[in-house]
C-alpha cells in the first residue's frame, strides 16, 4: 500500500461507478469526526453520490487525523 | 445539605500508615470557609477521624469524570502479595495497570533547596547510583515489560556530569524516550548542555515553571528564577528539545498565574509542547500544611476556564484513560492560523487504553515538533482530488497544539488505594522494582516513609 494517496490515485486513471456506469468526478465533500470537519476533494459519482475513499487515504491521513483527535 | 455516601475504598491512617476503610461522601463542610464537595472520610481506631476534600463539585460531576478502563494490562509482577496494598509494591499482582513512565532518580543532589521538595533532595550525603547500577536498572526494566518512557529525575539530574552517558546507556539498552525533570538552572546557564543532551538522545524537558513573576519562585524555590527559565527554554529550542512547563500549584501563591502561564505557552508554540500542572502534594519535605480547601481537579479546571476567559473551557478536558481518571486531566488546544485557539476533543467514552499507547502518545506530544507539511509541488501532483485540509490539520496538530494536563498526586490524607492500583508512573528502587509514584513518596505526618530510603 502506498502512503501517498495523491500520487496513487493520480496514476490509476479514470474510475467508473459500478452501479451507474458513469465516470466519477472530482467533488467537494466533508469528512466529519466528532466536532471536526475537513473539506476535501474526492471522486464522487454525480448520479448516486457514491464517494470513493481510497484505502491509502483511509489508512493513511484519515487514520492519522483520527488518532490525533483521539489521543491514541 | 445531607451527607451522601457515594463510594467506599481503602486508604491509610496519616499517623501510623495502617490501612483503613475510607468513604467517599458528598457533603458541605464549614471550617474557615464553606466547602461543598466529595470528601474522603476515614477513621483510625488509634489516631482518630480524618476528612479530606478530594473533589470540589457534586456527586454527579465526580462520577461523570470516571472513564472506566476495562483493560488490565499489568503483566509483569516482581513481588508477591504478602501484607497487602500498599505494602507489597514492586509491582504486585494487585496492581491493575502496567507502567507507562519510570522515574529514575539519578542523584539526590540539588542546586536549589526548595522548601516544598517531595523528594527531600539536597541532603548533605550524596546518593547517586553508578552508571553500572543504572545499567542494571535498565536491564531489569527491559525484562519486566520495558521499554518504558524514562524520566530522569532527582534531586536535580543536571547535577550529574555524566547525564549524557546515562541517556546513551539507556538508548543502547533499548529505551527510546527520555524526559528530563529539571529546574532548568544549568540548561539556562550553559547553552551547550541542551545541545549535548539532545545529541545523547534526550527528547523532552519537563521544566519546573511555577510562575511568570518572581515572587512565587522566591516562596517555593527560595530565589528568583524566571529569567533563567526563559533562557533554558531558549537553549532547549535551539537544541531541538521539546519543553513542557510544569507549574507546582499552591493556593495563595501561584494559582492566579495559571492563565498567564498558559498564554506564555501558546505564545511560544511550537518550542513549548505542553503545560503540566501539579497541585502541590503534602509529602516529602513539604513544609506547608494542607489547607482545608485543597486544590482538586474541578477547581484547577475552573481556574483555567476563568483565567483564559473561557478560551479553554472545563468541558474541553477529560480524565486519564490509563491511570485512574481521578488522578489526572488533559486536553489539547490547537492554535489556528488566525491565532484562534480551538479545543481538540476526542470521544469521552470508556476505553481499553494500554500503557503502551500512552507511552507513544506522551512521547509524540512532548517531544519537539517535526515539520510535516508537504512541499507545494508535491501537493500539486494531486490530479483527482485534494486533501489539503487533512494535511493542514496534521501540520497544525504537530506544530501548534498545546497539551494541557495535570496530575493530582496523593498523600497520606487523600490516598485512595483504588487510584494507587491504577498508577502508571513507577519510581525504580535499588532492587530495580517499580514502586507507584504516590506509594514511593508517601510519608506519615511524622515523616516516616513507606518506600523512600528504605
Amino acid at each position: 500500500m502506498t502512503e501517498n494517496y495523491d500520487q496513487s490515485i493520480g496514476s490509476i486513471g479514470e474510475f467508473i461507478c459500478e452501479k451507474c456506469g458513469i465516470p466519477l468526478i472530482k467533488s467537494q465533500v466533508r469528512f466529519k469526526y466528532m466536532n471536526n470537519a475537513f473539506p476535501v476533494e474526492l471522486l464522487m459519482c454525480p448520479k448516486c453520490k457514491f464517494i470513493y475513499v481510497p484505502e491509502e487515504l483511509a489508512m493513511g491521513k484519515v487514520l492519522k487525523v483520527e488518532k490525533s483527535l483521539e489521543d491514541k | 445539605m445531607k451527607n451522601y455516601l457515594i463510594g467506599e475504598t481503602k486508604s491509610v491512617c496519616p499517623v501510623c500508615l495502617k490501612v483503613i476503610k475510607a468513604y467517599k461522601v458528598e457533603k458541605e463542610r464549614k471550617d474557615e470557609e464553606e466547602i461543598k464537595g466529595i470528601f474522603l472520610d476515614k477513621t483510625c481506631p488509634e489516631h482518630g477521624e480524618y476528612s479530606t476534600l478530594i473533589w470540589e463539585g457534586d456527586a454527579t460531576s465526580y462520577l461523570a469524570w470516571n472513564r472506566e478502563n476495562t483493560l488490565n494490562d499489568s503483566q509483569f509482577y516482581q513481588t508477591d502479595i504478602e501484607k497487602g496494598c500498599p505494602y507489597d509494591c514492586g509491582l504486585c499482582p494487585e496492581h491493575k495497570q502496567d507502567t507507562c513512565c519510570v522515574l529514575l532518580e539519578v542523584t539526590n543532589q540539588c542546586n536549589l533547596h526548595c522548601p516544598v521538595c517531595f523528594a527531600s533532595a539536597g541532603d548533605a550525603v550524596k546518593q547517586e547510583p553508578t552508571l553500572q547500577e543504572i545499567g542494571y536498572y535498565y536491564e531489569t526494566l527491559m525484562e519486566n515489560g520495558g521499554p518504558f518512557n524514562i524520566q530522569l529525575s532527582g534531586g536535580e539530574p543536571t547535577m550529574r556530569n555524566d547525564l549524557c552517558d546515562i541517556i546513551r546507556l539507556g538508548r543502547e539498552k533499548g529505551f527510546s524516550y527520555f524526559q528530563l525533570n529539571t529546574n532548568g538552572i544549568r540548561l539556562g546557564e550553559e547553552e551547550a548542555l541542551a545541545r549535548n543532551l539532545k545529541r545523547a538522545g534526550l527528547n523532552s524537558v519537563f521544566l519546573q515553571f511555577d510562575s511568570m513573576t518572581e515572587k512565587p519562585y522566591e516562596i517555593l524555590r527560595g530565589k528568583p528564577l524566571f529569567y533563567i527559565k526563559e533562557k533554558a527554554i531558549e537553549n532547549c529550542a535551539k537544541a531541538g528539545l521539546g519543553v513542557v512547563l510544569v507549574p507546582t500549584l499552591v493556593l495563595d501563591v501561584n494559582v492566579n498565574e495559571i492563565g498567564s502561564i498558559l498564554q506564555f505557552a501558546i505564545d511560544n508554540l511550537p518550542d513549548i509542547r505542553g503545560v503540566h500542572f501539579q497541585p502541590i502534594s503534602y509529602f516529602g519535605r513539604c513544609g506547608l500544611t494542607a489547607p482545608q480547601r485543597r486544590l482538586t481537579i474541578p477547581r484547577v479546571l475552573s481556574e483555567i476556564e476563568k483565567q483564559t476567559n473561557s478560551v479553554m473551557h472545563a468541558n474541553d478536558f477529560q480524565g486519564g484513560s490509563v491511570e485512574h481518571s481521578h488522578c489526572s486531566f488533559h486536553g489539547n488546544f490547537m492554535k489556528q492560523a488566525d491565532g484562534h485557539i480551538k479545543a481538540i476533543i476526542g470521544s469521552k467514552a470508556d476505553c481499553k487504553c494500554s500503557s503502551n499507547q500512552t507511552r507513544e502518545f506522551v512521547a509524540k506530544r512532548w517531544s519537539a515538533a517535526k515539520c510535516c507539511k508537504k512541499k507545494e509541488e508535491e501537493q500539486e501532483k494531486c490530479e483527482n482530488g485534494s486533501t489539503t485540509s487533512l494535511d493542514d490539520f496534521l501540520e497544525r496538530m504537530e506544530m501548534f497544539t498545546l497539551a494541557v494536563s495535570g496530575m493530582v498526586f496523593q498523600d497520606a490524607f487523600n490516598l485512595d488505594l483504588e487510584r494507587l492500583q491504577r498508577c502508571k508512573i513507577g519510581e525504580i528502587n535499588k532492587e530495580g522494582k517499580r514502586i507507584p509514584f504516590c506509594a514511593y513518596n508517601l510519608t506519615s505526618v511524622s515523616g516516616k516513609s513507606l518506600y523512600r530510603n528504605e
